[in-house]
């Protein structure tokens, strides 16, 4: 199976606009979204600055675009080229696959973590203690597992033609209403109130706790827990549907 | 053969038993039994629809039967494939995109448990001119040779190619054929799809066809090259037509007599037709027509039904 990842990871190197929309990306929204807030003004009930906080949104945002777009997409169309089923004519385990696919995913979300965190402390000045800027990186690193899981869903439910738009629908409207894009505490009380329970939001806020050197919030926990649990058990199940029918 | 159904099992490369598979209303595979023997080149001849790629899908483990049983080598499809003894291209095999042709070909001899060197698979299945080239920059008839490589990456004591040769110009197939062979003469089974008739007489020394999902014929090309060779005779005949003396020429498949006109179908038409006119009658507006394969399918099925009732 390692041959399968370092081939994936070869091709999504190479790949520019999946490293541009998941790396840099990112890093500039951080910047126009950031880059005017002077380094005192508070995000409302979060005592971070817009920078500090900005960074975790685009640091989770880099994470989930590299996740989910890396899975969804190729899976549905490499079902339909029938590359999937050339892969089964192998000894490379069923899940391999899909495995394969996740864990070239997690190599770029990592830079994609790293670089907002750089461009925030060099640019924006942000400053956190050593152990946060570790904790940060790992746990957006993980949590990013939460959407790969739901990429690869969303590769087995959707037909090539038709993942682009459910992928993008799936993706702006997480980042948006997950606050990753404005603070959620912008919105309208309804719409926060939908907002804290999305699964981008909970992602943000583990991060946002490591910044207030606070333990991340065990509901937080909780969402992104029962969230993996149903994009993962709905990706077994499309996946099992799809071997036995293909 | 005289092998019992157990022996045959046994020593079989391939045993399918009473193997039915169906989508929906339709009977893909019917009821099918068949045993393919080391080292036999086999083509499974049939039109298209006619279950070729499902019963090579339940071959290789891509599907499961409705009933009855499929082993390689004695075991399940997937247990096989994980030893290393199958390799196969399919019809509607897809390739990694964005990668070189050379990256997918290592890729497969990594996954093959006992595999060749990249280069020498390369070179066997002719793409080693273009292995720097990406996979989705490739004419049809490369991608074919890919996917065969793909097929061959490894030491596999059986190889199944269905439709391998798609999309390639006559020359191209004529080529491919020869790196077929190949395998075939290092001592490999190689089991291959087809709908030309040609391609397997070329390269099968055994003939298994396949209509509405059931085998219809079994034997050496000549064998179902001479079945399949029916040409269709029609004529005119004036006056009284004695139908118990036409009925009696040679090599006759089927016989329809509506008013004047005479419709025949023969395994041997030159044979029927000189045969005919030593019956003394004249026959006016004579003609011989080759029938396609699909039709000489139906011929040899109606004949079998015929020989059955």
């Amino acid at each position: 199976m390692n041959s399968l990842i370092k081939l994936e990871l070869a091709r999504a190197l190479r790949n520019r606009k999946f490293l541009f929309f998941s790396v840099l990306y990112p890093s500039i929204l951080f910047l126009i979204i950031a880059g005017k807030a002077d380094s005192t003004t508070k995000v409302d009930g979060s005592g971070l600055t817009i920078p500090t906080y900005m960074m975790v949104s685009m640091a989770s945002f880099g994470a989930l675009t590299a996740v989910l777009m890396g899975n969804s997409e190729r899976i549905a169309k490499e079902r339909e080229s029938g590359w999937v089923r050339q892969l089964r004519l192998t000894s490379l385990p069923g899940r391999g696959y899909v495995l394969a696919k996740t864990a070239s995913a997690a190599v770029v979300s990592l830079p994609s973590i790293v670089v907002v965190f750089a461009v925030a402390a060099t640019v924006k000045h942000v400053r956190l203690e050593a152990w946060q800027w570790l904790a940060l990186t790992g746990s957006i690193w993980a949590g990013s597992l939460v959407f790969a899981a739901l990429g690869v869903a969303i590769g087995y439910l959707a037909t090539g033609d038709a993942v682009r738009p459910i992928t993008m629908i799936v993706y702006f409207g997480l980042s948006m209403l997950g606050g990753l894009w404005m603070p959620a505490t912008t919105f309208p009380q309804w719409l926060q109130d939908i907002a804290k329970w999305l699964p981008t939001h909970a992602y943000a806020a583990l991060g946002q706790a490591i910044e207030q050197s606070q333990a991340p919030h065990s509901k937080d926990i909780a969402i992104l827990v029962v969230f993996f649990a149903l994009f993962a058990g709905g990706a077994a199940w499309l996946y099992r549907k799809d071997t036995l029918k293909a | 053969m005289t092998m019992t159904a157990e022996t045959a099992t046994a020593t079989a490369v391939v045993a399918f038993d009473q193997v039915t598979k169906s989508y929906g209303d339709v009977r893909a595979v019917d009821g099918l039994t068949l045993a393919l023997h080391p080292g036999e080149t086999v083509a499974l001849l049939g039109p298209n629809g006619a279950g070729k790629s499902t019963t090579l899908d339940l071959l290789l483990g891509l599907k499961h039967a409705d009933s009855g049983s499929v082993a390689v080598f004695g075991t399940s499809p997937r247990e096989a494939i994980v030893a290393g003894r199958v390799g196969a291209m399919l019809q509607s095999g897809g390739l990694m995109e964005e990668v070189t042709v050379a990256e997918l070909v290592r890729l497969a001899c990594d996954l093959h448990p006992k595999r060749f060197k990249v280069e020498d698979v390369l070179t066997r299945a002719g793409i080693g001119q273009i292995a720097d080239r990406k996979v989705n920059k490739l004419s049809g008839g490369q991608a074919q040779r890919v996917r065969f490589a793909l097929a061959t990456a490894g030491d596999s004591d059986l190889i199944v190619l269905d439709e391998p040769t798609t999309g390639m110009d006559v020359s191209a197939r004529q080529a491919f054929w020869a790196t077929m062979r190949e395998q075939a003469d290092q001592g490999r089974t190689v089991l291959f799809a087809t709908h030309y008739l040609e391609e397997a007489d070329a390269i099968a020394d055994r003939v298994l066809v396949l209509h509405r999902g059931r085998l219809l014929a079994d034997g050496t090309a000549a064998e179902i090259k001479a079945k399949a060779g029916a040409r269709s005779v029609r004529f005119d005949l004036e006056g009284a037509i004695d139908e118990a003396a036409l009925h009696g020429l040679p090599f006759l498949t089927s016989i329809d007599v509506s008013g004047q006109t005479v419709r025949i179908q023969s395994s041997d038409a030159d044979a029927t037709v000189h045969a005919l006119y030593g019956l003394g009658v004249y026959p006016r507006n004579l003609e011989v027509a080759g029938l396609g394969l699909e039709q000489a399918f139906v011929a040899i099925t109606e004949a079998e039904e015929a020989k059955q009732s």
